[in-house]
Parts: C-alpha cells; structure tokens; sequence
C-alpha cells in the first residue's frame, strides 16, 4: 500500500525550524591527513564530522587529535555500524562504546544510516538498502527508540546510495522516510549526492525525493562526490561535488531553509586547502539562497 | 520469519558466497537498464574489494612480500574464512598470520610478517597511559629500591621470530631491496611498544626479556635482581659476582626502559 500524497504535504507546511538542533553551519569530514594543518592553520570550517568508529579505539594518536581538534572546532560523530534496519538484535556493546565516544567528546548530534549492515553478528560493511515496506518503518522506529534511549538523544538517519531494490518494496523511498518519520521522532541528515546517486541509478526525480520527505526533520546535508560508470553510478566519495549536485543542493535549501551543510571526502583525499575552496561553494549557494543583497557585495553567508 | 528477516539472510548468504545469486537475485527488480544481476554484483564486488582494500592498508608490508596476485587470492580466502563479526573495519585482520600459516605454510615467513605489521597497529592505537620520568625516581630514598615495582605500558608486546622478518620490515621501510627470507637457529626477540604516540620495536636480549617479563608481572627491583642473579649463576661460577653484575644490568634495563617511555607509575 502506498502512503497517501497528502501526508507528504502536511510535512511540507510545518514550520521549517521545529524541532531541530543547532545549525552548526559549514563543516568537513575529519580526516587523518588533515590533523596538523587544521591544529596549525585553524582553517575557515565551521565544524567537523567525524567516522564515530574510527575513534572507538582505546588511545594513542586517533584520540590524541580527536581532543585536541574538539577543543578548537564543534563536532558531530557519524557512524556507519549501528544497522538499525538489521532484522537481529541492536549490538548493545556498540552502543555502550557510542555513548562513551559521545560522552567524551560531547558532540552536537549522532548519526547513521537508514539501513543495514550486517545480520546475525555479521558485518559486510556496506550500506545495504532496506525494503521500503510497513513492516520495515515499524521494525526500525522500534529500533530507533532503543538506540535514542541507549544514547540519551535524538539520533539523525541518512538516506543512503542504492544500487538495487526490492519487489517487496510497496513505497518510494521518500515515503519510507515520511513514514518512519510519523512513527518516531528521529531526526534526518539528507545526504543530497546519494538523491542524486540512487535517482540516477532508480530512475526517479531527485526533486522529487526532496519534496517528499519531511522538511522539518532535516538536521544536516552531505555533499560529496561519486563515479558515474555510465549506466549507473557508485557512491565514492573520492572527487569533487559535481554541478547536478550543487545544482540539487540549491533546490534542497530552497525547500528546507539554512541546513548545517558538510563535504565528505574519503579517497583521493586532497589537501585540506582545496576542501575549504569546495565548501565555500556551499557557503555560496547558501547565501544566494538566504542573503542575495549580501552575496553580491561577496559576503560568504 | 518476516519478510524482512528473509530477505537479510538470503542477502547476506549471498554476498557471503554461502548462497549463489540464483536464491536471492529474484528479490531484486529486474530492468533494461542495468539488470538485477549487475545490480547484486555490484555490492558482491564491493564486499570483497572494501575488505581487501583494508587489508592492504593494515598489512602493506605483507603485500610487497606476496605480490598483488598472492596477496589478492589470500585475502579472498580470509575474507571468505574469516567473515567480519567487527563494528570497525580496523580489527578485521585479527587472524590472518593464523590464516597464512595455514594457507602458504611454504612461506611461514608471511605469517611472521602479518603477526608483526598486526601488533605494529595493536601499538598504534593501545590504551594510553602515564609516562614515568626518571625525576619521578629521585625523590625515592634508596633504601626503598628493592620494594619497587612498576606499571608498564599498555601498548608493550614481546614477539618471537624464527625468520628475518623484522629486518625485511626494515629493509622495505627504508624502500630498499629486502633480504631473501632466513631462518634463526632458534628465534629472535622483539619488543614493540608505543613512545610519543608513535610505535616502535627492538630486539631483546634473552636476559633484558627475563628481566621485562618479571617486570610487567609485578615483580619488585629486589626480585629482578635476583632473577637476574641466578640466570648469571648458571654461566658464571662466582656467586657473588653474579649478584653484582645482576643488580647493574637491572638497573641498566630499567634506565633503559625509563627513556623509552615504556613504564607507567611506580606501583604501590
């Protein structure tokens, strides 16, 4: 059964800021290769993300620069393990290990990814999509609950790049999102390249992935780059953003309002310089959206 | 079973390799455009290149040593052995010295090339821990030497290796061409441990090994001395000679150690 339009619609008139957190503004993923220019340079980023299991270690020189780098810049840990649409038990250990990163390095929100990873104790580190069904959005509330008690806050799940879907899927995925948002009070991190990604490899309107979900949840934007192998595309991560992108990036802020906005990077990782002249991009469109006076005269937001 | 419960399993059976596409490809939409057995290989292939690809960065030694083909073919056979229980792609790796030895037992030096790269990062990452400093010594009066015993290092790790592993190690490190693989007469002792945040290893000699070994489980400097005392009896005929030469090695190594950040606190 499909969700019924109006519901999308009643999303689309609330009011855009309820209910969200801070907006952080204009950040980037942490990564190694960075440490000593960030610590040396304190380059213009407004914030950072950081790959939670990366620094689910016991110490040396991941923690080291974790700290060091929380104590100049705010920072927001996102995580590709918790496989909250996994049909076995939540890894109550993991959890516990989440919650103590966070405690230590406070960060302005937690996130993942809607989807799964791995069953029955297994992990395929990969970002399987889920079946968009009644029974999915029901199984995964239920599971945001226990994750949002476990981590004393409101979690953010991230639409991610597919590459296959389901005959048992009986909604879009824009839907899916809708609808698992009317059963629990999750937040969302809309990642407008995986949009842009899986509508390339789907055959839908990105457009209209955007117009559907709930506008007031959306926490956070990624952007970021992907490899297009002609018939469909691979989420990478590993080049620049691409002018589609940007392009749907603008039409997601004219919809959504100031969004904290982040660029990942994870291979062919360039020098830091570089990522800040992209993300100045954003700060761009941004300020077309928001500010047009003050974009002219070149101010950046 | 739900729905959704079967679906993960045939998935997973299916990149796994336990179950062919056949089982699961027609959960998968079929299309014109890329097909649904395009669309599962896909993240078949993705499974095994990400997990190879981490394996090439947690042993890059290692694969110098095999060579993309071998070291290609071994890490499919581990990912297929050794499928990951892990929540961070960092520990996955954790048993392929066992893996090699089992796989090419006529390269037992691979293994001990794995074991080493393997604790190498085990030291990257330990848990932090005070560094004792030799000022932290002075203060204490000498008549309570012998009573002291001291907390190490999480990070510190004793090796044994029947090959020349850790000088191919060093040889590639420096980007020079590594020796022909050798074996010891009996083994070498290496020690590695974390110092300024970076790892770092040596050779032990089998006396400084006797020494740490009884230092880690607690033994006190008086107690170090007198192992060390008796070792020495067992080459030298003078006692007394023995206890001396004893109690100046352990102070020796326990200098040595001081330097080499390797000890924590003194314990109570």
């Amino acid at each position: 059964m499909r969700v019924a339009r109006p519901l999308c619609f009643y999303f689309m008139v609330q009011p855009m800021a309820e209910n969200k957190l801070t907006n952080l503004g204009f950040g980037l993923g942490l990564r190694t290769q960075h440490y000593h220019s960030i610590l040396e340079t304190s380059p213009n980023i407004d914030w950072f993300e950081v790959i939670s299991e990366n620094y689910m270690v016991r110490g040396g020189k991941p923690l080291h620069f974790l700290d060091r780098i929380r104590a100049e810049y705010p920072m927001v840990m996102h995580g590709v393990s918790l496989s909250i649409g996994s049909s076995t038990a939540l890894d109550k250990d993991y959890l516990r290990d989440l919650r103590l990163l966070a405690d230590r390095i406070q960060p302005a929100w937690i996130s993942d990814h809607l989807c799964w990873t791995g069953v029955h104790g297994q992990n395929i580190h990969d970002l399987l999509p889920l079946p968009y069904t009644e029974e999915t959005a029901s199984h995964v509330a239920e599971r945001v609950s226990q994750v949002q008690d476990a981590l004393g806050r409101r979690i953010l799940l991230e639409n991610v790049s597919s590459y296959a879907s389901y005959i048992d899927s009986t909604m879009s995925e824009w839907e899916f999102i809708s609808l698992l948002c009317e059963k629990t009070d999750c937040l969302l991190l809309l990642d407008v390249n995986n949009i842009y990604v899986s509508s390339y490899n789907h055959n839908f309107d990105p457009k209209e992935f955007i117009n559907g979900v709930p506008a007031h949840r959306v926490q956070q934007i990624h952007l970021a780059g992907h490899h297009n192998h002609g018939d469909y595309i691979i989420d990478t991560h590993d080049a620049p953003v691409i002018d589609p992108v940007w392009d749907l990036y603008g039409y997601a802020l004219a919809r959504l309002g100031p969004v904290s906005t982040m660029i990942e990077r994870d291979d062919h990782i360039p020098e830091l310089e570089e990522l800040v002249v992209e993300l100045d991009r954003a700060r761009n469109i941004a300020a077309r959206a928001f500010h047009p006076g003050s974009f002219k005269t070149g101010l950046a937001a | 079973m739900s729905q959704l419960a079967q679906l993960q399993d045939d998935f997973q059976a299916y990149l796994l390799g336990t179950e062919s596409s056949s089982v699961f490809s027609g959960s998968i939409i079929d299309d014109a455009k890329v097909g649904a057995a395009r669309r599962l290989g896909i993240y078949y292939d993705a499974y095994r290149l990400r997990l190879i690809e981490t394996l090439t960065n947690a042993f890059p030694k290692l694969f110098v040593l095999l060579g993309d083909d071998l070291f290609d073919s071994t890490a499919r056979s581990y990912i297929d052995a050794y499928p990951s229980p892990y929540r961070n792609l960092r520990w996955f790796g954790d048993a392929l010295a066992e893996h090699l030895l089992e796989t090419i037992p006529q390269h037992p030096i691979a293994s001990e090339l794995a074991d080493f790269e393997w604790n190498l990062a085990l030291a990257f990452d330990a848990e932090d821990a005070p560094v004792l400093q030799l000022s932290d010594l002075a203060a204490i009066p000498a008549e309570d030497w012998a009573e002291l015993s001291f907390a190490f290092q999480p990070s510190i790790k004793t090796l044994h290796m029947r090959w020349n592993t850790v000088q191919f190690w060093k040889a590639l490190e420096a980007e020079e061409s590594p020796p022909a693989p050798e074996q010891h007469s009996t083994f070498e002792t290496w020690l590695i441990w974390r110092q300024d945040m970076t790892p770092r290893f040596r050779s032990l000699e089998a006396m400084e090994e006797i020494a740490l070994n009884a230092a880690i489980k607690g033994a006190s400097f008086g107690d170090i001395c007198e192992t060390l005392g008796h070792q020495l009896e067992k080459v030298q005929d003078l006692e007394y000679e023995a206890e001396e030469e004893a109690t100046v090695k352990a102070a020796q190594y326990l200098a040595t150690w001081l330097e080499s950040g390797m000890i924590a606190g003194i314990q109570a």
